[in-house]
This record gives structure tokens, C-alpha cells and sequence, in this order.
């Protein structure tokens, strides 16, 4: 099941092409949209709201179609934008309330409900007072309130720690993490922060330039090719290196006292032939793991356009 | 600071869960937007003050009425009631109610109008009601239509008070022979006259990010198209005192003397009611009244304004961000 089926969506602004011919599935889940600034993420997110129009191209969101259905989809979606929003005049429960009935909340429902939304949000008593009184890390949270109020089943957070001192960051990734692994909510978090989406999410979609750069698990954007592994040692021992090379591995490199070797073939095999190099150069070995990269380095490398898109099984592009 | 910023609420799942009851079918929005509006409108008291100063013609022209007929039946004498009675002609009294409710009717349309759109601008509210099921159509009538309600209210009340006051103590003065359709006339009149009047501020509103600048700006029209009308009704009135009286120009200042948003406003009123106005209370003035201008006139005026007012509107409110 997916929540999205992005087609060959094209998204012009003039002659400046924001989305470029882009294909995608995002399936259920948490599901965080990388990109460096300016790379279409926003833009991606509008079109599936049904803000801007596309030129071409088309997508369905929860199975509805983005053309004919623009007002079931919003229905079913909760936007968290970027900006910060609010409706003038209004305390934060007559706003979420309020957004509730927007969404085709019954009255008396949405005031019960936007209660309960502030109060998980972690807006206690501050939830009578003017929204314009707000700091930064109270309109975020009501931004959240607002979005989740009439229970979304997709929802959609444009930077949502933007602005936030650590403590009110670490607050709303937990918050998302809970919503999305939780309570059954797919979230989709565009950000260009990667430790805020490698904390929250399960997958990613890169964007660069408008087009798909990279879509998969985040474990296997990171995840090397050829599977190497790394060992360390308790002391340096080129004797364990040129054993472990002599029995058909590569050094791929060395960083004190960790060593990366790659085998032609399986971990596991990989991991015998180590073991007897170790014994044969009498080195003591403290940890094995398969090595990966960091999110950073998988994203730049896929930005960097130099290595194909990692994709689901099942992904059309 | 207060407590609550410096230490934010801890985040703890004490009370939330998924919301798995029915939304309604997302048809009707605009009624929810319209809804708030007229909430906060009458919780103003500006606006409250407005309406009943709105209304003095009325509540002065009842009053008289009161007294004057009090007076005749406790003297024996009805020629004084007589008198005065039968120099009014009723619909013209609604006319001269309307009239002089213009500036007030525009006070108000700039308390609950100004802000309606420029303020959701500012506050980049059109993200919250666009990411729901709101199209741009239901947000421009329900903008337009918690203004308009309001207005109308304001508009209508004295005058359908004063109808009922005139159908039960003046009916044989002629107050319903006259015209047995003025009531269904004069909220027509002033269905569209609200309805010009919202379309104007709705119009202004979505121009700006800020509901002072969109009232300034309607202000600023309102004022100086009045203040040139009034010269021009200044000449006309010269011109007919004079030799002007047969001048080809005649007919064409009569109607540049409506192109204001009040004029034009009381011309449709004046066009929908029959009626080219008459004296004030009834009393001889020697200022003469301006006939109603031509039908083309009044329905490109107010017609014209009031669907480019609504274009622009609705051309204006976009999901976009404002920054800064």
C-alpha cells in the first residue's frame, strides 16, 4: 500500500521548471523528503495538496486522484507548512477547533477534539491565549495541532523543527516519531536536516534539481556496495592486513585501529576468512560490523549524481 | 516571559488518539469561514455603536411621527398630523434612510471587511484554510458573505422596524396602498446595496497584507470619489437654478453626480424603489433632489464594481507564503 503515487509530475514557475518529470512511490509509513534548499521539496508537497497545478504528469495521494479529487485528499492530509500560520484573532483552541471544522469536523467535535490535539502537543494552559502571543516553539507545535486535528491519514510536515532551540527540537521529533510509528499516521517530513529525518524516518526520497535523485530505507541508502566489513583491532597489525589480502580480500582503508576489507563474497564468508588471517597474524580482533555510510555521505553521493537511485522493490520510475 | 514559554509543557501521550468519527461531506465551507466572521464582527463594539447611529433617520423621522400623532389625537385636532403626514412619501423616507446610513454602512464594511482577507495575508492564515477542504471559491463567499450578512443586518433591522411601525399606525396615510411591494423593494435595495459594499471591501482586503492598508485605500476611494461627486452636485444644482435647466449637459452630470460608492449605491436604491427622492421629513427645501441617473449607469456602476471587486478577490488569494 502506498500513500502516494507520484507520475511524470512536471511543475513550472515560468520558465524555472520546479519539478522535472517526477516519479515516485512513497509508501506507508515515515517517510522523510531530502533535498538541499530549493530542490523542489515545498513545491512537491504544494502539488500534492493541489496549490499549484502541474504542467504535465499526475499522482494519486491515498488512492485518490490528484486532478478530480483535490478536496478528499485534503481531507485526508494534514499540512504542517513552513511558515508560520495562524488565524488572526483567535485563541489556540478556537483555532485548532476552528481548522477542525474546516476539515468537516462537527462543532462540538472539533472543540472537544482540539483540546485533546493542544494538550498532546504540549500546549497545556497556553492554549487560551492569542496565538500572535506565541514564541517560535509554541507555533510549531500549533502548526502540528492544526494538522493532526481532524486525524489525518497522511501528514505532511514542511521543516518541522524550523526555528526550534535544541530542547524544542528533540520535543517535536520525538512528537513525529510517536505520531508515525504510534498511532498509525503516514508522515512525510521534508527537510534538508538529515539527523532530524534519519531519527524519524524508516525511508527517503531525495529530490535534487526537481527530479528523483534516490528513494528507498534509509539502511540501504547507507549501506556500501560490495558489503564490506570493518574490524578493530586491539593494536594496528599489518600483519592481519596483508594475511587477510593474501587470503582474497581488499583494503579498502584504514582509520587507527579499524580496518575496512571487502570480500568477493557473502559477510559471512567474508567473516571466516578474517577470522583466520587474525589467527594466523596473531591480532586481536575487538569488533566486527558491516560497514556503512553515514546518511550524510549517502546523501551527497546521491545528490552528486554518482551512483543510480536506490529504489523499492516496486517502484516505478 | 511567562512560565509556560520558559518551560514548555513536557510532550507526553496522555490524552491523544486517532479521530475516527465521520467529517461532514466538505461541500458547504464557505459557511464555517462566514460563520467566524460574523462571530468576531458582532463582538465589536464599534460595530454595534455603528449600527445604531446607522439608523438615526429612522429613529428621528419615528419619533416625529410619534409625537406629532401623539399630539394630534390628545388635541382633537388630526390637521396637524394631517399636515405633516401627508406631505411624506413613504418609500422616499427608506431613501433618505439608506442615504444617510452610507457613511456608517461603509464604518462598518471597514471594521469587519478591511482585515478579512489582508489579515489571513499577513498571518499566512491561507495555508491553514487551503490545506483543508476549502476551495478558493469557498473561501472568497464566505469571506464575502461574513461581511455581507452583517451589513445587511445592520441595514435591514431599522428599516423593516420602521415598516412595521409605519404598516400599523400610518396605513391610512397610504402606507401600504402607496406601494404594496415597498417591503420586498426596499430589502432588495438593500440586498444589493450590501452586497456592493462587501464585494468593494472583500476586493480591498485581498490587495493587501495588512487590514489597515486595505481600509486606508477604501477609505481613500470612498472619500475622494464623494468629495467629486459633491462638486458635481454642487454644479448641478447651479445649473438647474439657472439658465441650465434645458443645458444637453444636464442629463450627463446627473449621472457623473452618482459616480461615487455612496452615490452609486443610492442610485440603485432610488432605481429599485421607483423613486427620484423628495424632500427630507417631508419639509419644503429649496435645494432641489437629483433625479435617479440612467438604468446603464447604475447596473455598470455597481454591476461592474462589485464582479471586479469579486475577480480580484478571488485572483488574489493563492497559497503562497509571505515572507517577512
Amino acid at each position: 500500500m502506498t500513500v502516494a503515487t507520484i507520475r511524470n509530475l512536471t511543475v513550472r514557475y515560468g520558465n524555472f521548471t520546479a519539478l522535472n518529470e517526477f516519479s515516485c512511490e512513497i509508501p506507508e509509513g515515515a517517510t522523510g523528503l531530502l533535498g538541499p534548499n530549493g530542490a523542489g521539496k515545498t513545491t512537491l508537497i504544494k502539488t500534492l495538496l493541489g496549490f499549484i497545478t502541474a504542467a504535465s504528469g499526475n499522482a494519486d495521494v491515498m488512492g485518490i486522484d490528484l486532478i478530480s479529487g483535490t478536496r478528499q485528499i485534503r481531507q485526508l492530509v494534514g499540512l504542517m507548512p513552513e511558515q508560520d500560520c495562524h488565524i488572526p484573532g483567535l485563541s489556540a483552541v478556537q483555532f485548532v477547533a476552528y481548522a477542525g471544522e474546516l476539515a468537516g469536523m462537527p462543532p462540538e467535535q472539533a472543540l472537544r477534539r482540539a483540546h485533546e490535539v493542544l494538550e498532546y502537543c504540549g500546549l497545556g494552559e497556553a492554549r487560551y491565549r492569542n496565538v500572535e502571543t506565541y514564541s517560535t516553539g509554541m507555533k510549531q507545535r500549533i502548526k502540528l495541532a492544526q494538522a493532526l486535528v481532524h486525524g489525518p491519514k497522511l501528514l505532511l510536515l514542511d521543516e518541522p523543527t524550523n526555528g526550534l532551540d535544541p530542547q524544542g527540537r528533540e520535543d517535536m521529533l520525538d512528537l513525529v516519531k510517536t505520531i508515525s510509528h504510534s498511532k498509525g499516521v503516514n508522515v512525510l517530513v521534508s527537510s534538508h536536516l538529515l539527523p532530524d529525518i534519519e531519527r524519524v524516518c524508516d525511508r527517503v526520497v531525495v529530490v535534487m534539481k526537481g527530479q528523483l535523485r534516490a528513494s528507498g530505507l534509509i539502511k540501504d541508502l547507507k549501506r556500501i556496495e560490495g558489503q564490506p566489513v570493518d574490524i578493530e583491532l586491539k593494536e594496528w597489525s599489518q600483519g592481519f592486513i596483508s594475511a587477510a589480502v593474501a587470503k582474497g580480500l581488499t583494503h579498502v582503508h584504514s582509520h587507527r585501529t579499524t580496518v575496512r576489507l571487502q570480500g568477493p563474497g557473502t559477510p559471512t564468508e567474508t567473516q571466516q576468512i578474517v577470522f583466520q588471517a587474525a589467527r594466523e597474524s596473531q591480532a586481536q580482533i575487538r569488533g566486527f560490523v558491516l560497514a556503512e555510510r553515514t546518511l550524510e555521505e549517502a546523501f551527497l553521493t546521491a545528490i552528486a549524481g554518482d551512483t543510480p537511485p536506490v529504489l523499492n522493490p516496486g517502484v516505478t520510475q | 516571559m511567562s512560565q509556560i514559554e520558559s518551560s514548555p509543557s513536557p510532550i507526553a501521550d496522555l490524552s491523544y488518539r486517532n479521530y475516527d468519527l465521520g467529517l461532514q461531506n466538505p461541500r458547504m465551507r464557505w459557511w464555517v469561514i462566514s460563520k467566524l466572521m460574523i462571530q468576531l464582527a458582532f463582538k465589536r463594539k464599534a460595530v454595534w455603536v455603528c449600527s445604531v447611529f446607522s439608523a438615526w433617520y429612522y429613529i428621528v423621522l419615528a419619533i416625529i411621527m410619534f409625537f406629532v400623532e401623539q399630539m394630534s389625537s390628545a388635541s382633537g385636532n388630526d390637521q396637524m398630523s394631517k399636515s405633516f403626514i401627508s406631505r411624506l412619501i413613504w418609500k422616499d423616507q427608506f431613501v433618505h434612510g439608506f442615504s444617510y446610513g452610507q457613511l456608517l454602512f461603509m464604518t462598518i464594511a471597514l471594521y469587519i471587511g478591511a482585515g478579512a482577507i489582508a489579515n489571513d495575508n499577513r498571518a499566512n492564515a491561507l495555508l491553514v484554510y487551503l490545506s483543508k477542504p476549502v476551495t478558493k471559491l469557498d473561501y472568497v463567499i464566505g469571506k464575502w458573505v461574513g461581511v455581507f450578512i452583517p451589513l445587511f443586518a445592520v441595514s435591514a433591522v431599522p428599516a423593516v422596524l420602521f415598516y412595521l411601525y409605519g404598516i400599523m399606525s400610518f396605513r391610512s396615510y397610504g402606507f401600504f396602498t402607496d406601494d404594496p411591494w415597498l417591503l420586498p423593494k426596499v430589502l432588495l435595495g438593500l440586498t444589493f446595496g450590501s452586497s456592493f459594499l462587501s464585494s468593494l471591501i472583500v476586493g480591498f482586503s485581498s490587495m493587501f497584507n495588512q487590514g489597515r492598508m486595505a481600509g486606508a485605500a477604501y477609505a481613500g476611494l470612498y472619500f475622494l470619489t464623494n468629495f467629486f461627486t459633491q462638486m458635481i452636485t454642487i454644479s448641478w444644482v447651479m445649473m438647474h437654478r439657472g439658465e441650465g435647466t434645458e443645458s444637453p449637459l444636464l442629463p450627463l452630470i446627473t449621472n457623473v453626480s452618482y459616480l461615487s460608492v455612496d452615490g452609486l449605491n443610492i442610485a440603485m436604491f432610488k432605481t429599485i424603489l421607483g423613486t427620484n427622492g423628495s424632500a427630507r421629513l417631508g419639509m419644503p427645501s429649496p435645494i432641489p433632489q437629483i433625479p435617479r441617473p440612467d438604468l446603464w449607469v447604475v447596473l455598470l456602476g455597481v454591476g461592474g464594481l462589485t464582479l471586479l471587486s469579486l475577480f480580484i478577490a478571488w485572483r488574489r488569494v493563492r497559497a503562497v507564503e509571505v515572507i517577512g
